[in-house]
């Protein structure tokens, strides 16, 4: 799961995050970063809030965008990080699937993980392909 | 990017397309976008591209914010790269988006999309800044590459490879002679360059191409044995001369030579051979295919140190490959259909009013002048001659290959006449003697002869 953001200079900026969880509205989503891989991410967030989400399923790419506009910056809970350790264990099966070493999918630093809510604006397929690109 | 700072090359695991890479990108009116890709391929130090096969928001975003981050993958270790990133330009033809689109139509070739995956255009990007990103992995950073040196091709590689490709696509001797020259050049530094053919007994060498010389020096003769010419065809072995001392300086020698006689040309039938006044550093290779000698290529340069192993490689591959091409561009050919109606035509006129050439024929060593001054001899000088007598008699401005290889005048030996590099040294000539008369090529084994003003013919016996 990768997350895109901008500065002020409309200079793009992206890095990964650890997991994602759709609200109970299903209006907004909560993703997991770290501070130390994302801190530019982090203060375009705070500056403007303007943030793209795209999530792909490394077997078989199928993918889809989210868009969005931060809600809160927090610290992740208990409950965040336990999703988000359970996110990292599912995706690591799927490197794995995709021939990456256990030992290496494994050993991402998913933590101390900030919890970021979203209010999700827009959803677009992204699976490659004709039509990628068209609203949800 | 300055030293110490992670170089694009450092990233080659990362530039196999093995784990997908992210690419953020924002629109004009700063909405960020964010995708997967999956390759990003290496252009060069500086330069990346990615593949433009669906119109999607990148491709947009690019072209109203050229502004990009991409995030990269060593699949070694999953330890990442950001990459700060600028579009610079789309490529829909040549080598990059070539080579690019043939390894797309492969795979989806593979996966039955070969009409699906169609590579519309290879987007280059300028590389702004590029980030080891920190804290992402425990594994440590494994040391910089081992093998950059199989995965990035050297320069000049690269460029014997184009060279290679341009003198195949060559359909005439000519052709490839000029491109030859022309190439050696502008992509490898060779700016001063000779052909010279060797004649049927392999007696004497004939300049047949040059470049980077005021004068073409098309028909100038070097003795086999002669000279570093000369003595490089003898032994079949190329030979670099760097930091000439004086007396070695057989260019100078023969140039001085040829400045005697310069002034004398009109009577004296001898053309000098091209020279660099100066000349510090030269090598000649010999050209042959087959084990059969077709002649040399000569470069020189006036700084002495200009040559150095590099060259000598360079010239040696250039040289086998264009060895082949003479070869088998000079053989007797069928000729082809006329490339465009050919018309007798009074064209190009820029300058000058057109003048009378007086083109005067001596039979005694079938030595053509003109204007008084001596223009060329032997089987090219008969040649002109039954070219100029069939235009001013018959009206004719289409010739033929085969019709002068039928006419016993011309003395044609029955096999390897090199007929073609005749015809082109003749044309050289008149490019430097009478450049208003021009035989102009129409096409495998057809030419044309056009004339820009009046021509007048004389014969005389000696």
């Amino acid at each position: 799961m990768v997350v895109g953001t901008r500065d002020a200079t409309l200079m793009p900026e992206c890095t990964r995050a650890w997991g994602i969880r759709i609200g109970k509205d299903r209006r907004t989503v909560t993703i997991f970063l770290t501070e130390t891989i994302s801190q530019k991410t982090l203060k375009n967030l705070r500056e403007n809030g303007q943030v793209a989400i795209s999530c792909t399923r490394p077997t078989d790419h199928v993918a889809c965008q989210l868009k969005g506009r931060l809600r809160t910056v927090r610290p992740a809970n208990q409950r965040d990080r336990a999703h988000s350790q359970q996110w990292h264990r599912e995706f690591a099966q799927e490197l794995v699937a995709i021939g990456v070493p256990a030992s290496v999918a494994e050993a991402w630093i998913t933590g101390p993980a900030l919890a970021v809510d979203i209010d999700v604006t827009d959803v677009f397929h992204q699976t490659p392909g004709p039509g990628t690109g068209e609203k949800v | 990017m300055g030293p110490g700072v992670i170089q694009l090359e450092d990233l080659w695991p990362c530039l196999q397309g093995m784990i997908p890479a992210a690419l953020s990108t924002c629109s004009a009116d700063g909405t960020p976008n964010i995708t997967f890709i999956s390759q990003i391929y290496y252009v060069d130090s500086t330069h990346i591209a990615i593949s433009h096969q669906f119109f999607n928001k990148t491709h947009r975003n690019v072209r109203e914010n050229p502004l990009g981050c991409a995030m990269m993958l060593d699949p070694r270790t999953l330890q990442a790269y950001r990459l700060q990133l600028r579009f610079e330009h789309s490529e829909s033809s040549g080598p990059l988006f070539d080579s690019m689109s043939l390894q797309l139509q492969a795979i989806a070739s593979h996966a039955g999309m070969t009409d699906v995956f169609r590579l519309r255009a290879a987007d280059v990007y300028e590389v702004l800044c590029i980030e080891h990103v920190e804290g992402f992995t425990q594994l440590p950073t494994p040391p910089p590459s081992e093998l950059p040196s199989r995965l990035f091709v050297d320069r000049d590689l690269e460029l014997l490879r184009l060279l290679a490709e341009h003198l195949n696509q060559s359909e005439l001797l000519g052709d490839l002679l000029e491109t030859s020259l022309q190439l050696l050049d502008e992509w490898l530094g060779f700016h001063h360059a000779i052909i010279l053919l060797a004649d049927e007994r392999n007696e004497k060498f004939f300049t047949i191409a040059s470049h980077g010389y005021p004068e073409n020096g098309a028909g100038s003769e070097v003795g086999f044995g002669e000279g570093l010419i000369g003595m490089v065809a003898r032994a079949r072995r190329a030979l670099r001369l760097s930091a000439i001392d004086h007396s070695l300086r057989y260019a100078r020698a023969v140039r001085d030579r040829a400045e005697a006689v310069a002034g004398t040309e009109a009577v004296c039938r001898e053309i000098p051979l091209p020279g660099l006044p100066g000349a510090a550093c030269q090598i000649a290779v010999p050209l042959v295919t087959r084990g059969r000698m077709v002649g040399v290529l000569a470069v020189e340069s006036t700084d002495p140190l200009a040559f150095m192993p590099r060259e000598d490689t360079i010239l040696s591959i250039v040289a086998a490959q264009l060895a082949t091409g003479i070869e088998q561009l000079g053989r007797d050919m069928e000729e082809s259909a006329p490339a465009a109606p050919a018309r007798s035509r009074p064209a190009r006129h820029t300058g000058p009013p057109p003048r009378t050439r007086n083109f005067c024929f001596f039979h005694a060593d079938d030595c053509v002048f003109v204007d008084g001054e001596y223009l060329i001899r032997n089987v090219p000088g008969r040649i002109l001659w039954r070219l100029l007598k069939q235009h001013r008699d018959k009206g004719r401005s289409e010739f033929t290959n085969r019709e002068l290889r039928m006419d016993s005048w011309l003395g044609l030996p029955e096999i390897k006449d090199n007929l073609e590099s005749r015809l082109i040294l003749l044309r050289k000539r008149m490019e430097q003697k009478c450049p208003d008369i021009r035989l102009v090529p129409r096409g495998r084994g057809r030419f044309t002869l056009e004339a820009s003003g009046p021509i007048q013919l004389s014969e005389k016996a000696g």
